[in-house]
């Protein structure tokens, strides 16, 4: 009987819920990016308290186009963290993607580890604090939003929202 | 009985083995788990071939009724729901091995399966969970189990802080001597490392968890 019990939920949570593919499929990205060579979150982190309260703007971040249950309050700016200054310095794009779900370091390891593989990266920093994936592209590189998009489900998350260079910084005027 | 069982696990789609904390990865993730609660003692190593499945070898000790669980165990993320502040996930999850006898324990070898369910809601601050697992271990018997755990995080850490979370484990199951108790929980979290360390207040065991994610 227990097993009946057992099986029978399980079938009819399974009929009820639609599976991962099905909403990464309805996943739309709006904006373009690119990858990094180093994610140090340590050292990262330290910067970042050094960084502190100027991270936020108040406003709203917008939406994706379909298929986000939510979007983020505020605007996040990018983290500067060593390797993101340095990237910087060289000439790379910033990025920020505002990321649906990432509540954990577990959340943060997955997103270093699936956006660092990239070529095009040069430094990234996921903040915990502002929900966001920080992004500098080396020099002449690209990473258009839809590929951001896809490599944020590769780690099992979903993109909101990208911004770009000096939107990415902060400047929107 | 137990050919029904699996017939229905495989066709229905459950993969998977129940473990306390995230048990499918990104893309390309390896993740070791091992467990110890007030019956048993396991070693899950899982791959994620995607960011919505994972599989495995687990390796089982049941310590009251002296036998090895040997399984391949899969698992498949079913919904992920996502906010900007919190992660809900629900995981369908099976296995199939071998039982065998340990510690001079006289059956013989037979084929074992298990399947459940495991449901989470998890922002920064805040954890519910739960997880059911039906085991069917032939000669040795079987074995319906579930719990669930609440949890809190004292302090909210941000990327690489250690991670500190006080959780309460109620574990239900059914045939066993103590049918319902309660384990205080401490869940540590870093990087890539997760470590729990409890005591069942019930069956006055201790309970160990450690997960290893790269």
């Amino acid at each position: 009987m227990r097993l009946q019990i057992n099986i029978v939920s399980i079938a009819v949570i399974a009929l009820l819920s639609g599976t991962v593919a099905a909403q990464n499929a309805n996943t739309q990205s709006q904006h373009s990016g690119h990858s990094p060579d180093s994610v140090d979150s340590d050292s990262a982190h330290a910067q970042h308290e050094q960084a502190g309260a100027g991270h936020h703007h108040e406003g709203h971040a917008g939406s994706p186009d379909g298929g986000v249950p939510e979007a983020t309050d505020n605007i996040a700016m990018l983290t500067v963290t060593d390797a993101i200054e340095a990237a910087l310095s060289k000439g790379g794009e910033p990025i920020v993607a505002d990321v649906l779900g990432v509540v954990c370091d577990f959340c943060a390891l997955a997103m270093n580890k699936i956006f660092g593989k990239r070529d095009e990266v040069a430094a990234l920093y996921v903040d915990l604090d502002t929900k966001a994936l920080s992004l500098v592209l080396k020099p002449g590189a690209s990473l258009s939003n839809e590929a951001i998009a896809d490599l944020a489900i590769q780690a099992g998350y979903r993109v909101a929202d990208v911004r770009r260079g000096k939107e990415a910084l902060g400047d929107v005027s | 009985m137990r050919g029904l069982a699996l017939l229905l696990l495989v066709t229905s789609g459950l993969i998977g083995q129940p473990t306390l904390a995230r048990p499918v990865s990104y893309a390309g993730g390896w993740t070791v788990v091992e467990e110890s609660d007030r019956q048993s003692s396991s070693l899950f190593v899982h791959y994620s071939p995607a960011s919505n499945w994972s599989i495995g070898p687990r390796v089982e000790v049941n310590r009251d009724a002296d036998y090895a669980l040997y399984s391949i165990n899969p698992t498949w993320l079913a919904k992920r729901w996502f906010g900007s502040d919190y992660q809900a996930n629900l995981y369908l999850h099976a296995g199939a091995g071998l039982a065998a006898g340990i510690n001079q324990n006289p059956l013989e070898d037979d084929f074992a399966i298990q399947g459940g369910v495991m449901a989470d809601w998890e922002t920064r601050s805040l954890f519910v969970g739960y997880r059911s697992r039906y085991l069917d271990a032939g000669r040795f018997g079987d074995q319906f189990s579930h719990a669930a755990r609440l949890g809190f995080a004292p302090y909210v850490g941000d990327t690489g802080d250690l991670h500190t979370w006080l959780m309460l484990e109620i574990d239900h199951r059914p045939e066993a001597k103590d049918t319902v108790t309660a384990a205080p929980v401490i869940r540590l979290f870093k990087g890539p490392l997760l470590l729990e360390a409890g005591y069942n207040l019930t069956a006055k065991q201790p309970l160990f968890n450690f997960t290893y994610r790269f």
